[in-house]
């Protein structure tokens, strides 16, 4: 027998799914497999929760096979197929485990044979959510392999549910019930929705139309609600209270009223014998959800591999190449601000070392006014080494701080956690103070007070001897020894003052010497610190900018190699998903193609 | 001081603290009036539900459903008034009055040019003594406006939740309008009606005896009983009808009735033969087809029973229709549990609409307010009759047999007058009362101390104490 071109495309969807490590839909494909090549045809019957689906069952088959009643009854599913003779049997469901199929290879399930006349009743009293029963009946309907399946109500419970969903999951085609006191629900083309996909042979039956006067408006709204919902789904409506009565009375009449010869026909002509293109488009139904699932993730990577969005390695080498850029412009201004604050540094240094030495001066000018430098010049040079040596500590200490700060503030610029070059370069600030050395000072010895004094007296004794002369006295006498005695004091006198003056100038200019000396070297040795420490800050800093740089400039070359990598191995990856999407895609294409070349043949056909 | 009392003055309490917000005082005001307003009962339900038939069947008149123009359904208050009157209020505009008119105990209104979307709701006072204890509040079906939940946990006192069969989504929305911290702990305003009960079982002649069990059942599901406080079958149809039934309308079911009943049983097989021209009746077709509307299927089935029965007079038959669609079940249940606790549930709406604004709007000096709300809500007495109520309904709390029944009673659960707490029937005198209520007391101290019951019990039993301790002083002030 040639192979049906359904079974190889399913063939090929679980071939896809394996090679996608999809065992959990290759497993469903499968056991879905073994029931379609299965010639039983099964038909759930699916509804919400008291809607008539039992009585439904029961109506198709002329025979209480499935339990009715007014409240929410149905609790385990129920199936209907031929049997020669009636039978009913309370069967244990086989648990799905992984991959392995219902089949021939597994343990035939328990099973308790019921009395046919009590299967309903049996059904109706069973706890047991783990089991369903089976049930044969001689029908000619059945006869071709039809299997009837009563499921319980959606909507009492998560667990009868699950029943209803694994029933839908073998399914060839469905019948969905919905009753005439009201119309479609969104809840129930939901439900429809969701069986179209999993099994597009879908026909909707709207029971209970013998208690409902304006069944036929209901019916029509309901065809167009599933046509507004884009769901081409045939719509019977039926009346199974009505149908029992027909087969109990015989009455031909009742029957027709009934609806069920349309269900019947219906049945018979798009399910029954109908097995190849039943199969065909389950497959198509199934197999295009699975590829649509296995498709969906790979479309997703796609997208991203396409470059939706940077891979990491990309994000890194962007990342190093905007630091390395802004740590070049930062090097650049670091060097001008360091340049520009060493200038204005120096100037203020000198300045105020100009300041203080100034005010030294003066305050010695003002102390040699008075004071006599034989006496009080110790005094004065211990007190003018001692503010030298404050002076130079002083503005040594602002030098220090201020390159301290210069240096903390290009840091920042450079934005390093980098340590700040120590700059207290310990200099000896005192040898610049030197030794004072002392002035001469001109000593007025009692033989120079002598020769003073007797130089002044010589005058005035001769200038009196000589007038007293003239009154006829001799050259000396007490006049002009007197007189004498009077001019050589006083010249001794005005010496001693002369020569004070002499030493105060010398004292003040040996003092300002002093202290222009000390500007002189210490200003130079100062500068030279200071140039010093410039030198040491922009060495450090370069290299630890071009430390940094470096550091960076190997990141950014690591991180470009990675983000190359990166792009490589995503073009490459780019090109197999694409070609796993165009395989799949094919697929897709196959599966629809099984669907499309004769018009599908619909139940309305 | 009552619960009503106390709540009451919170409210003016939390008006004080909030003069200046505009938004919080608007509703503060508008909860304080409600306080007197009647109980509001909102009718909640998907769609095919009944609801709108439930209305009409209980105010006996019909009034429902307002339709706009696209068939859409608003929010619907049904309030009494001295005369027909309805008002519009729009969404978007001041609220405006339509034209409204009563004629044969039907209410005639003009809403041409109106859509549902445009319409906040309709407010419709009508001359009805059943509207004077609780102003019903007709809904569009649940899965069609998303929002009517939230509307009705904060409008209505009580809601009345009308489905075919229990379904999940029942559930979901039974547990979602007592999602919110205070209506959990007073689970108390939720009536489950199980809606078109002759319609159940196809309508069979004993549809609805079995509606009834499977309202018992219902009544036994620990998930349905922790959410409602009771279950009850009714055929809105069936009631609706019987309540305003017309002569012609019984002499049609006379006629109907007179037939032979091999041929009416033939053609009440289903509603086409009843309503096709061949039917071997001497009804005319219109007519039948009138009375399908009307009755249902059932209601002609179950009518033409009666009458051939011997219900001879319209007003007979009328009686027993209405009795037996369990709309007095449901009116005497909503006695019980709505309108005699009509002061509990006002209060719980109040203290639910106080603490939205303390949610809101949480302010510092607020603090003495939440504190007394919070303990209005575990300790106000009332509120723990209904909690021991709701817990003894649902099996939270179980107590050993005689206990349990006359515990519910006493608490309340068969009504809260006096006669009704102590099982008394008739009109006892005041001793009468006295000696039972000493009684009670007596008994029930002990079991508080009984060691032989759980923890629980006790506590249980300490509630039925305090009540009885309510009972003596009310007794005791005549």
């Amino acid at each position: 027998m040639r192979t049906p071109p359904w079974l190889t495309v399913l063939d090929d969807t679980i071939a896809a799914c394996i090679a996608h490590h999809r065992a959990d839909l290759a497993g469903k494909l499968e056991r879905r497999r073994a029931l379609l090549l299965d010639p039983k045809l099964r038909v759930p019957v699916i509804g919400e929760l008291n809607q008539g689906k039992s009585q439904l069952v029961n109506a198709l088959v002329n025979a209480p096979v499935c339990a009715v009643g007014d409240d929410a009854t149905t609790t385990i599913p129920t199936t209907v197929e031929h049997a020669e003779t009636p039978t009913a049997s309370v069967v244990a469901d086989v648990p799905v485990t992984g991959r392995r199929a219902i089949g021939p290879a597994g343990a035939e399930p328990a099973r308790v044979a019921v009395p046919f006349a009590e299967v309903a009743t049996k059904a109706l009293v069973t706890r047991r959510t783990d089991v369903h029963t089976e049930v044969g009946v001689p029908r000619e309907l059945l006869a071709g392999g039809l299997v009837l399946i009563d499921t319980p109500g959606l909507g009492g419970g998560p667990v009868r549910t699950a029943a209803t969903f694994a029933a839908l999951a073998n399914a060839d085609a469905v019948l969905v019930i919905s009753d005439a006191t009201h119309e479609l629900r969104p809840a129930e083309l939901d439900l429809i929705r969701q069986v179209v996909a999993l099994c597009p042979t879908v026909t909707v039956v709207l029971t209970k139309i013998d208690m409902v006067p304006r069944w036929r408006r209901v019916a029509d709204r309901n065809r167009a609600r599933l046509a507004a919902a884009g769901l081409d789904v045939e719509l019977v409506a039926v009346s199974a209270s009505v149908r029992l009565a027909a087969a109990r009375t015989g009455d031909q009449d009742l029957n027709r009223e009934s609806g069920f010869v349309e269900l019947v026909a219906a049945l018979r002509r798009d399910v029954l014998g109908q097995g190849e293109a039943l199969a065909s488009r389950c497959t198509a139904a199934l197999a295009a959800m699975v590829t649509r699932q296995l498709l969906e993730p790979l479309r997703e990577q796609l997208a991203q591999a396409r470059g939706g969005t940077l891979g990491a390695a990309q994000v890194q080498y962007r990342a190093a190449q905007g630091h390395l850029d802004e740590l070049r412009k930062r090097s650049g201004r670091w060097q001008t601000m360091l340049g520009d604050e060493v200038a204005d540094l120096m100037s203020d240094v000198e300045y105020d070392l100009r300041e203080r030495t100034r005010q030294i001066i003066r305050t010695a000018e003002e102390f040699f006014e008075v004071a006599d430098p034989a006496r009080t010049w110790d005094e004065f040079a211990d007190w003018l080494r001692e503010s030298l040596a404050d002076t130079a500590e002083a503005n040594f200490a602002w030098l220090v701080e201020r390159f301290q700060w210069v240096s903390e503030k290009i840091a920042r610029q450079v934005a390093l956690e980098e340590s700040i070059p120590d700059a207290s370069a310990a200099e000896d600030l005192f040898e610049h103070i030197g030794d004072l050395r002392a002035p001469r000072v001109e000593k007025f010895t009692v033989g120079q007070q002598l020769f003073v004094g007797l130089r002044g007296s010589y005058g005035g004794l001769l200038m009196f001897g000589l007038a007293t002369t003239l009154a006829g006295m001799p050259l000396i006498n007490p006049i002009s020894i007197g007189a004498g005695a009077a001019f050589g004091a006083k010249s001794v006198w005005d010496e001693r003052g002369s020569r004070l003056k002499r030493r105060q100038a010398t004292a003040k200019s040996a003092a300002q010497r002093h202290v222009d000396d000390f500007f002189l070297s210490y200003g130079k040795e100062s500068r030279d610190t200071a140039r010093l420490i410039q030198r040491r800050l922009r060495d450090h800093f370069s290299s630890v900018v071009e430390r940094v740089q470096a550091g960076i400039a190997e990141r950014a070359v690591e991180a470009k190699r990675a983000a190359e990598a990166d792009l490589a191995d995503r073009r490459r990856r780019t090109q197999e998903i694409a070609a796993e999407v165009d395989k799949l895609v094919g697929l897709d294409k196959r599966i629809q193609a099984l669907t499309s070349p004769t018009p599908r043949p619909g139940l309305t056909a | 001081m009552t619960l009503a009392g106390r709540v009451r003055s919170m409210l003016v309490e939390a008006l004080e603290l909030y003069r200046d917000s505009p938004r919080a005082t608007n509703w503060l005001r508008r909860h304080v009036d409600r306080l007197d307003e009647p109980l509001r009962v909102a009718v909640v339900g998907l769609a095919s539900t009944g609801r709108s038939t439930l209305v009409n069947a209980l105010v006996g008149e019909e009034i429902a459903p307002l339709l706009v123009e696209d068939g859409g359904q608003v929010l619907t208050w049904y309030r009494a008034g001295r005369s027909p009157r309805a008002q519009l209020y729009p969404t978007q505009a001041p609220p405006r009055d339509v034209p409204a008119a009563k004629v044969d105990h039907q209410l005639h209104i003009d809403l041409e040019g109106w859509q549902a979307q445009n319409l906040d709701r309709i407010v419709v006072d009508w001359p009805n003594r059943v509207l004077r204890d609780s102003t019903l509040i007709d809904t569009p079906a649940l899965e069609s406006t998303p929002d009517v939940g939230s509307r009705v946990s904060m409008d209505a006192d009580a809601v009345l939740y009308l489905m075919r069969h229990l379904h999940e989504t029942d559930l979901g929305f039974l547990r979602s309008i007592q999602d919110h911290p205070i209506a959990r702990e007073t689970p108390v305003n939720a009536l489950v009606v199980l809606s078109r009960a002759d319609e159940v079982g196809g309508g069979r002649i004993d549809a609805l005896t079995s509606a009834r069990r499977i309202a018992r059942r219902y009544r036994g599901d620990p998930a349905l009983a922790s959410l409602c406080q009771n279950v009850v079958a009714v055929s809105g149809l069936l009631a609706a009808t019987g309540a305003t039934m017309t002569a012609e309308e019984f002499d049609a079911l006379r006629e109907l009735a007179a037939a032979p009943r091999q041929d009416l049983e033939s053609c009440l097989f289903s509603t086409d033969r009843f309503a096709g021209e061949s039917a071997p009746v001497r009804v005319d077709a219109r007519t039948r087809v009138a009375l399908l509307d009307r009755f249902g299927l059932f209601g002609v089935r179950l009518a033409t029973t009666l009458v051939r029965q011997g219900h001879a007079s319209a007003g007979d038959l009328a009686t027993d229709l209405v009795a037996r669609s369990g709309v007095l079940e449901l009116r005497e249940s909503l006695a019980q549990c709505f309108t005699d606790r009509h002061d509990v549930l006002k209060a719980r709406s109040a203290l639910l609409a106080m603490e939205v604004v303390l949610r809101r709007e949480p302010r510092p000096a607020a603090r003495a307010l939440v504190d007394a709300l919070e303990g209005v809500v575990t300790s106000a007495h009332e509120f723990r009759e209904l909690r021991l109520l709701a817990a003894l309904h649902g099996g939270r709390t179980t107590l050993p047999d005689p206990l349990a029944g006359e515990a519910r009673r006493l608490v309340g659960g068969n009504g809260t007058a006096l006669p009704a707490r102590l099982g008394l029937v008739g009109e006892p005198s005041g001793q009468e009362l006295h000696g039972a209520v000493a009684d009670a007391l007596l008994r029930w101290r002990e079991q508080a101390e009984n060691h032989a019951l759980g923890h629980g019990q006790r506590r249980a039993a300490r509630v039925v104490v305090r009540s009885c301790e309510g009972m003596y002083t009310r007794l005791s002030r005549y």
